[in-house]
């Protein structure tokens, strides 16, 4: 099917040259667009690889009436291309599914080859009263959520969610308080209160425990304040001798402990009177 | 007496290849093109499935839509001399269009692990955009040959297939 066609020596017609650059631009598009989805797979294996390294989260009483969680979050990026508008979310849950606290931190851009650590401050209030007041007296899962979003290598916006069950250890686990019969002694009316609890947090409980005693109608019947130096894993049982005021009865009332120490002044939850 | 410049050519004597070898030269094209476009991302996708992962595109929709484009691509190679060339041509890049546009109908895909509590969500509409331009500029190319081929029918041929 050979043939001769026009004349011997001559240019491509304007039509045809056209429709040859864009042929040649749509090729080396095709050829870029499969570089870059190979190096972008190779990166993201990198990135998966080098997993997220949490450093030691340690809690603590805080001094605005909170417990505090105190930790760090680290990812390093060891692919070809960035990841930007990098955003973690962490909310903590306790067992019924109340929300306890978040943070937020970033948002960042992780540059290639770079890491970067997120310091992750948590502080769950419990006072007033709430759903994180319970972290005193009970032990408990926690459910520890992490949102994160970023955008990868330009073109890829990626979210990821995971849930991490926590066991968490009540500082003041299984608090129990009980009142003995009032003796009347040098002209003083006192009773004695018997303290006891374990330590099931990871930090040491160092200061005072003060007692009010209430009646029903919450009046204050007497006092006693007691001193704590209960190690991790520590037991404490302790009775000491509260001053009372006559004719004030705790027959259904209750127990309000107030921690002081560690730079914090934390109420405990009411503990009702046998 | 001319001396031809770098962007002419010397035509004489070009030579297009018979159908018989077109065709063959085009099964071979066919079959690299169906394990690219077909036997490829199903075994991936297939790969996904039994691990219990929900693959981002139905295999019937791979299946279907690869065959169509590695049909109409061989096609276009065999039938290069003729003027169904463009049209096909144009035809090849219109279902890849349509292809990748139905890929990117979610544009966000989802991959949930129940048993360890993960939940992964990857958009990638930005890059199906991006991919989109490949076919577009051979759509273009196609529409181009078809109006080249109207104007002045086999006046290509001696630059598509030269000496």
């Amino acid at each position: 099917m050979a043939s001769i066609y026009l004349t011997r020596v001559r240019r491509p017609p304007p039509l045809y040259r056209l429709a040859r650059v864009f042929r040649r631009v749509s090729l080396v598009a095709l050829v870029l667009l499969i570089l870059y989805l190979a190096t972008v797979g190779y990166s993201a294996s990198e990135l998966v690889q080098s997993s997220p390294r949490s450093g030691g989260f340690s809690a603590g009483f805080a001094a605005n009436n909170s417990v505090s969680i105190q930790g760090s979050f680290s990812l390093s990026n060891p692919g070809m291309y960035p990841v930007s508008a990098l955003s973690l979310e962490m909310r903590i849950q306790n067992g019924s599914g109340a929300l306890l606290g978040a943070v937020v931190a970033g948002p960042v851009t992780l540059a290639p080859q770079a890491a970067t650590t997120f310091p992750i401050s948590v502080y769950l209030p419990i006072q007033p009263v709430g759903a994180a007041a319970s972290l005193l007296v009970s032990d408990q899962y926690l459910t520890l959520g992490l949102w994160g979003n970023a955008t990868y290598a330009y073109l890829f916006p990626i979210s990821i969610h995971f849930d991490q069950q926590r066991s968490w250890g009540a500082p003041f686990s299984n608090l129990r308080i009980s009142v003995g019969t009032p003796v009347v002694g040098g002209g003083n009316l006192s009773a004695p209160v018997t303290v006891g609890f374990t330590n099931h947090a990871s930090f040491a409980e160092v200061g005072n425990l003060a007692l009010a005693l209430l009646s029903a109608r919450g009046a204050a019947c007497g006092e006693v304040s007691f001193s704590l130096a209960v190690p991790p894993s520590g037991f404490y049982f302790q009775t000491e001798n509260a001053a009372m005021t006559s004719g004030c009865s705790l027959s259904g009332g209750s127990a309000v402990a107030t921690f002081v120490g560690s730079g914090a002044s934390i109420v405990l939850p009411p503990e009702a009177l046998p | 007496m001319t001396t031809p410049s770098s962007r002419m050519l010397d035509l004489s004597g070009y030579q297009v290849p018979p159908l018989s070898y077109r065709i063959l030269a085009g099964s071979v094209r066919l079959v690299a093109l169906l394990v690219l476009l077909v036997g490829l991302p199903d075994a991936v996708l297939a790969y996904l499935s039994s691990h219990g992962v929900t693959p981002p595109v139905p295999l019937l929709t791979v299946t279907v839509a690869g065959a169509v484009i590695s049909g109409l691509v061989t096609a276009r190679y065999i039938l290069r001399p003729t003027r169904a060339f463009g049209p096909v041509s144009a035809a090849s890049s219109f279902a890849t269009i349509g292809y990748l546009l139905t890929i990117g109908l979610g544009a966000v895909y989802r991959l949930a692990l129940p048993s360890r509590s993960i939940e992964l969500t990857l958009g990638y509409g930005s890059l199906v955009e991006l991919a989109l331009l490949v076919p577009g500029l051979a759509l273009v190319a196609g529409v181009l040959t078809t109006l080249e081929d109207l104007r002045s029918p086999g006046e290509r041929l001696p630059f598509d297939f030269p000496p």
